[in-house]
């Protein structure tokens, strides 16, 4: 019963061994005279600067997540629609459940305010009551003017 | 015109579906409607949803002990015990997290109806997986209870751990579900159909000329469902969620989508692919013993209370895992107590770290529990119990419930996974005796010294402790009516 | 030369095997979305050539089910990357680190 597997064991401490004695091969054979240019990303001779700022359309993403929901109602529909003939009465019942639980993401969507291009409207919960402007506008200062936008060391951009 | 045959469904065995998803899109539309609502509506809500699914149960029950199992909408959903008895275990845990979410939310800051609402939507999604007697109804039930539950993770809405956590447990989970899905497809392939009982009758009736495409297909499950159960070597993500995730939510987590997922894991496993046992036991096995034996030693190197009782609960999946590789009805009785009773653990414990976590849900820290005992002797009491319960000491439930599988175990002459995980279980004592130590012999830091007594414990919480505290002593000084149950739950393939 | 049915399933195989591959060393949260879809699709891709292969509607019918379960999660997906970008923009998964794994 056992026995099949050894074939599978076998080769899994093959590959284990052979990629064990890869790495200390390489690092018996190998000339390591590593330094802090050497070790940047691309090893250019440029230091990297931050990520180039992108725009993130959280709304468009949004409407866009929404549709997906609804166009997967639609797949469900048009087979309905071409054999509602032969299911009847319980095939309608069914569509209409079916409707009815995606209508109310619809409701939850409207309810929500997910829906409203206007002004955009404070989401109460998601940032701490600690943070005030002034803490904000520190720290991004901090980061654009002290360093000129080149956080080295800090290639992700993110604040410490 | 082409005249369609409509199924024939038995609505009184789809009432526990139907409550939680109809009581989950209820509460979602009036608080979207409604502004203003409550604060009380939401909880009592669910509460009663929870209930009313348990009530369902006790008819359902009898009938089937009554009737026999059977099958409905075509085949695809089974009606036997293992579906009672895990539905019954889901509403249970169910009501647990919601009495345990509303002081917590209100501690947190953080709105409300939302986790309500997912977390019935989850529990639909938990019957469903429980219930199924299919594979693609099985794969529905799955991804209805793990997508709730990725909101749910991700739910903390001010601790960037909760997001991270979830998108580890959304990357890792999507994954998963890919190679379920997989294994699915194969399995399929080589059998013909995706009804459990079609499979088991097919692998029964012929003998494969070729068996590559059903052994891949059975491969690809198990990586799936292993993943799902938090099995190793599939189990990274499991530390990095329950410490992220709200801790109510973690409660979920460990009592809730384990017994899904072991109920769903017993049934296609020994139910359906039973003939074919000779191949997959062997790997539980090995999964099984390596779950138990890095669950309990890395839960010792962890200083994050959090984190232990996340590798302890790898360590548990293991033992469940031990019940599942014995294949047999013994084993999958086993399976199904110890499911009951690490319902009662996990809900418990979690609910101690609910209580302890503090404002921001951060005092998680193994320090934070020093001194316990001294300023708060009750609470520490419960949770050493609870602990105890855990590591399986005798009069606990935990002892019975570790027993049944490795009594399972060896009667399937599995001696060598049976004391490879009794080793595991010795190691894993010394993480709860570390807690222990902690709460008893270490002094409190000179702040909480001084006169106060730590966090105040919330009715909802006191109820769920103290409720799971009875059930872990009633089950380990009586524990005759479980084993009934578990062994009335055994699941069982019915025919077209 | 005839395309049979065990083309379409190694096509699958390899399809599915991109996508876990690019899932595992790709470090862009949206490419490992698109990695998920892959492997999803080359499931489906599996049902339908085995569903034809077999006679059988249920390989098709499965894709329908498949198909609504990748959107969702998708959706559920996309919406944590928002809430976690709104922090942290220009987060990659090797900036999740404040946990220890």
């Amino acid at each position: 019963m056992l026995g099949q597997y050894l074939p599978v064991v076998v080769l899994l401490i093959l590959a284990f061994l052979f990629a064990a004695l890869s790495f200390v091969a390489s690092r018996l054979l190998a000339p390591r005279r590593p330094h802090d240019r050497k070790a940047a990303p691309y090893e250019c001779g440029i230091i990297p600067g931050r990520e180039t700022p992108e725009r993130f359309p959280v709304r468009f993403f949004l409407v866009a997540m929404i549709f997906i929901v609804f166009d997967i109602e639609i797949v469900f529909l048009y087979p309905w629609a071409v054999a509602h003939g032969g299911l009847g009465l319980f095939g309608l019942v069914a569509v209409l459940l079916f409707s009815l639980a995606v209508f109310e993401s619809f409701v939850y969507l409207i309810g929500n305010g997910a829906l409203e291009w206007g002004p955009v409207r404070r989401v109460r919960h998601a940032v701490s009551p600690a943070r005030t402007s002034t803490s904000t506008i520190r720290r991004a200062g901090v980061r654009e003017v002290g360093l000129e936008g080149r956080t080295i060391g800090d290639e992700s951009g993110r604040a410490a | 015109m082409l005249a369609v045959a409509t199924p024939e469904v038995l609505w009184w065995a789809l009432l526990p579906v139907l409550f939680l998803s109809v009581g989950g899109l209820l509460l979602l539309t009036v608080a979207s409607l409604v502004r203003r609502l409550p604060d009380w509506l939401p909880q009592a809500w669910t509460v009663v949803t929870g209930l009313a699914v348990l009530v369902a149960c006790v008819p359902m029950w009898c009938e089937v002990r009554d009737e026999g199992p059977r099958t409905t909408l075509a085949g695809s959903v089974a009606v036997d015990g293992s579906t009672v008895l895990v539905t019954a275990v889901l509403a249970a845990v169910v009501v647990a997290v919601a009495l345990l979410a509303r002081p917590y939310l209100r501690r947190e800051d953080l709105p409300g109806v939302e986790v309500y609402v997912l977390l019935m939507l989850s529990a639909a999604g938990g019957v469903v997986m429980a219930s199924a007697d299919d594979l693609i109804v099985l794969f529905l039930g799955l991804e209805i209870l793990s997508i709730a539950v990725y909101v749910l993770a991700a739910l903390h809405l001010r601790r960037i751990e909760s997001q991270e956590g979830a998108m580890k447990y959304f990357v890792l989970g999507a994954f998963a579900s890919a190679f379920l899905l997989y294994g699915m497809a194969l399995v399929y392939g080589a059998t013909g159909s995706t009804r459990l009982a079609l499979v088991a009758e097919h692998l029964s009736a012929t003998v494969l000329v070729d068996d590559s495409m059903l052994l891949a297909g059975i491969a690809l499950l198990l990586v799936g469902l292993a993943f799902k159960v938090a099995a190793v070597p599939f189990h990274a993500w499991t530390p990095d969620v329950y410490q992220g995730s709200p801790t109510p939510v973690v409660a979920w987590m460990a009592a809730g989508v384990k017994a899904a997922g072991f109920a769903a894991m017993v049934r296609v496993l020994v139910t359906s692919l039973g003939t074919h046992a000779s191949d997959w036991a062997p790997p539980v096995g090995v999964l099984a013993v390596a779950s138990v034996l890095v669950g309990a030693v890395v839960a010792v190197l962890q200083t994050d209370v959090r984190r232990m009782l996340a590798y302890s609960s790898v360590a548990h999946a293991g033992f469940l895992l031990l019940g599942v590789q014995a294949a047999d009805a013994d084993g999958t009785a086993a399976v199904y107590a110890y499911l009951v009773v690490y319902a009662l653990l996990a809900t418990g414990s979690f609910a101690v770290l609910t209580v302890m976590g503090g404002d921001g849900d951060a005092a998680h820290h193994l320090d934070d529990y020093r001194g316990l005992a001294r300023r708060r002797p009750v609470l520490a009491g419960a949770f050493t119990l609870l602990l105890l319960g855990q590591a399986g000491v005798p009069f606990t439930g935990g002892f019975v419930a570790k027993l049944g599988v490795l009594a399972a175990a060896v009667a399937d002459r599995g001696y060598w996974v049976a004391g490879l995980a009794m080793l595991g279980a010795a190691a894993a004592a010394f993480v709860y005796l570390r807690i222990l130590v902690s709460m008893y012999l270490e002094d409190p830091d000179a702040e909480a010294a001084d006169g106060s007594t730590g966090p105040a414990v919330p009715l909802g919480a006191r109820v769920v402790i103290g409720v799971a505290c009875a059930g872990v002593l009633f089950v380990g000084l009586v524990p005759g009516p479980l084993l009934d149950l578990a062994r009335d739950a055994v699941p069982v393939l019915v025919g077209s | 030369m005839v395309v049979t049915t065990t083309w379409y399933l190694v096509l699958a195989a390899v399809l599915f095997s991109m996508g876990s591959v690019g899932l595992l060393t790709r470090r862009n949260p949206l490419v490992m979305f698109m990695c998920v879809e892959l492997m999803l699709n080359a499931v489906n891709l599996t049902f339908v050539s085995l569903g034809a292969d077999l006679g059988d509607l249920g390989g098709q019918l499965s894709v329908f089910f498949v198909l609504v379960v990748a959107a969702a999660e998708v959706v559920v997906g996309l919406a944590v990357i928002v809430a976690i970008m709104r922090r942290r923009p220009g987060a990659t998964a090797d900036d999740l680190s404040v946990l220890g794994g």
